[in-house]
């Protein structure tokens, strides 16, 4: 090797730590669970969040927070993933920052898994307590069984205070009081520390004499006649009874200390979607395009107001994102909603006034912003099924809201702005 | 109180030899072979039993006691077979579960505690170390690998529930929450997110173990121990495979032959060796 040759493994191996060096630097911590990673016709076209309230966006240890909000489970759900035929309702977390003490769809607890329905409408309510300080990235979060966790919109939620006042005691049906952090950690470290304790015992039994080589040549040569010592046997039959008798009198004394006991539950929880909100508002969407590098997503739709009183379009939702117009922003724009998944005037239309009853109108709708980008959703573009789905928003002068789940085939268009 | 020197003496070895073989012997031991068993043996049972033995909400009466025991007595019969056969040492499933045990707790505090923030409540590991120690007890008393399979093989799995039942008992617990029955553990499993583990990725209390008069345990214990000796033979017969050392010799006559007297190639003098053919040593 010739001082060229080192010369240049050392610039190789300088640059090599300066990047270790700088790295820390460089690498910022994940604030997010991915979820832009997930495929876009998996964001839109299974679950169709809205209304997500993050209740006690700032909460110190110990305080309760809720996680609410209703969802639709799209009638455009992708022939490429499984239908929602055993689903668990989840919380998107950093690791356990807060503890879920109840979780409710429809007024129904689900703490197992369940069946839901495509095309029904279900809402939920996670009650949570604050557990480990941070500034926090939470989702709802829908898993499918063999489809996998579809995250909704995450909201920031802070927690204050320290881990170390933390505590959780749940009361139980035999009128004792647990506490989640420390029940059965000590009880559980003692048996091992036992068990370790005797099995170390056992191994520097025979550790303490030579161990290998030595008995190797001897078995080798005279057979094992002289390796097994009558000692040995001695101690093996008293660790054995003695294993045994611990282990006898540890299962009885467990069982006197916890005489009652349940299996572990492994039911399923049924619930019932929502009652079908009567809805005289009908969509159909006629034409969507993306335009790519305006950003954009174009529909027409074709609507009828088959009800008694003018409806306004206010807001078009998917992936938990918002576009919205005036009307939507008035009528429905939760202002603790993350600002970072909202497009406030993204939305908007050659149809800007209402559509009377009896009315029926083609209208072109434009939901415009660079969040289609932000989010990932142009990736829609790669997706093996390029459709669209999500929830139009509509609005009475009296107030309600009427919601219509749409979907429809996407082209892609490609041109330049202004061509 | 030990034959120590009347197996020094019939080893042969001089004085410095013998001081060697004990270097060795701590060399060997611990830093080769213990540290391979935690890397190898807690990766081998993460992946085979991982969930059952991570949380507390999978340790049901039916599944764990059959996947943990069946998972676990593989490289306590392999390694049984290292330490029996070659050195009649009857300490290999005792070793096996030790490092193991250190690999989990290693685990516990820095993955599931420090890195994760679940308490070692919910994620205390089983504990296998009274039947690793009947296992090997089984072997040095009857010097058998056979009796060991059919005996201690049994023993074994049949060992595992009663010996963790002191410290899982209390997650049995009953409690009601918003009207709902549930165990202690699955509460814990409720309370304790797991963002990407859902309820329903639990495989407990699922299949046809449960026609018993309802005691599902002992029936699922009954088919552990029944496993466990078939997987017993198989993962020592492992053992013989991976742990037999032979070479080949071609003598003057170029006649080649399979030698397994591995401390005949010791004594070999320089220019024998040079006739090995295959290397295999």
């Amino acid at each position: 090797m010739n001082a060229k040759h080192v010369l240049k493994l050392s610039i190789l191996g300088l640059c090599g730590m300066a990047t270790l060096a700088f790295a820390p630097g460089l690498i910022s911590s994940a604030s997010a669970h991915g979820e832009r990673s997930q495929e876009p016709f998996l964001r839109m076209r299974t679950v169709n969040w809205y209304d997500t309230q993050w209740v006690g966006k700032s909460t110190a240890i110990n305080d309760i927070a809720y996680l609410k909000g209703s969802f639709h489970l799209s009638e455009d759900w992708p022939r490429a993933v499984v239908k929602p035929e055993r689903t668990f309702l989840n919380v998107g977390s950093p690791s356990s920052v807060f503890v879920r003490l109840s979780s409710k769809m429809n007024g129904t607890p689900m703490f197992n898994s369940g069946p839901l329905e495509i095309g029904r409408d279900y809402t939920y309510e996670v009650k949570l307590k604050a557990r480990l300080p941070g500034h926090h990235h939470i989702h709802p979060m829908l898993a499918v069984e063999k489809a996998g966790p579809v995250a909704g919109p995450g909201g920031w939620m802070d927690i204050t205070g320290r881990y170390e006042d933390f505590v959780n005691p749940v009361k139980t049906l035999t009128g004792e009081t647990f506490d989640s952090e420390t029940m059965g950690s000590m009880t559980g470290i003692m048996w091992h520390v036992f068990w370790i304790s005797i099995g170390i015992f056992w191994v520097a039994w025979f550790a303490i004499r030579p161990m290998y080589l030595v008995r190797a040549r001897v078995l080798a040569a005279y057979g094992d006649e002289i390796l097994l010592d009558p000692i040995d046997r001695k101690v093996g039959i008293a660790v054995l009874l003695f294993t045994l008798v611990v282990v006898l009198v540890g299962y009885l004394a467990a069982e006197g200390r916890h005489p009652v006991s349940v299996p572990l539950q492994a039911g399923e929880t049924k619930i019932k979607p929502l009652p079908i909100k009567p809805n005289p508002f009908s969509v159909e969407v006629t034409h969507a395009e993306y335009d790519v590098p305006g950003r954009a997503l174009r529909l027409v739709l074709h609507a009828t107001n088959n009800g008694t009183e003018p409806v306004t379009i206010g807001e078009f939702t998917t992936a938990g994102i918002r576009f919205l117009n005036k009307t939507g922003q008035q009528r429905n724009l939760d202002p603790e909603y993350p600002a970072e998944l909202v497009a406030q005037e993204g939305l908007t239309s050659d149809h800007d006034g209402p559509i009377n009853p009896g009315e029926t109108v083609d209208i072109h709708v434009e939901s415009k912003d660079v969040l289609w980008e932000v989010q990932r959703l142009v990736d829609i573009l790669h997706d093996p099924d390029q459709r669209f789905a999500g929830l139009l928003m509509t609005f009475t002068d009296s107030g309600d809201r009427l919601i219509n789940s749409i979907s429809a085939p996407v082209i892609p268009v490609f041109t330049k702005l202004g061509m | 109180m030990f034959r120590t020197d009347e197996i020094i003496k019939a080893s042969k070895l001089p004085p410095e030899g013998v001081a060697m073989s004990r270097h060795i012997d701590y060399i060997y031991f611990v830093p080769i072979l213990f540290v391979t068993i935690v890397g190898t043996f807690h990766m081998h049972t993460a992946l085979l039993c991982g969930d059952w033995d991570f949380w507390l909400d999978w340790k049901d009466r039916q599944w764990w006691p059959i996947v943990t025991p069946v998972a676990t007595i593989t490289f306590c019969a392999a390694l049984q077979y290292y330490n029996w056969v070659n050195y009649r040492q009857p300490f290999g499933a005792t070793l096996c579960i030790l490092a193991l045990g250190f690999g989990k707790w290693v685990a516990v505090y820095t993955s599931w505690w420090w890195w994760s923030n679940y308490p070692p409540n919910f994620v205390m590991p089983a504990t296998l170390i009274p039947s690793a120690l009947v296992l090997d007890i089984v072997l040095l008393l009857t010097r058998n690998w056979t009796l060991t399979a059919v005996i201690g093989a049994w023993m074994y799995a049949a060992l595992f529930y009663p010996s963790n039942w002191p410290i899982f008992a209390y997650s049995h617990t009953p409690l009601v929450v918003d009207g709902a029955l549930l165990s202690w553990a699955d509460y814990m499993g409720f309370m304790y997110v797991r963002t990407g583990t859902p309820e329903y990725i639990r495989m407990i209390e699922v299949g046809s173990l449960r026609t018993f008069g309802g005691h599902s345990t002992m029936i699922s214990a009954f088919f552990a121990a029944f496993a466990s000796s078939l997987m017993y033979i198989l993962w020592w017969q492992f053992g013989k495979f991976f742990c037999t050392s032979y070479f080949y010799l071609t003598d003057d006559r170029q006649r080649t032959t399979k030698v397994h007297d591995v401390f005949a190639y010791a004594t070999l003098a320089h220019g024998d060796k040079a006739k090995l053919s295959g290397g295999k040593a």
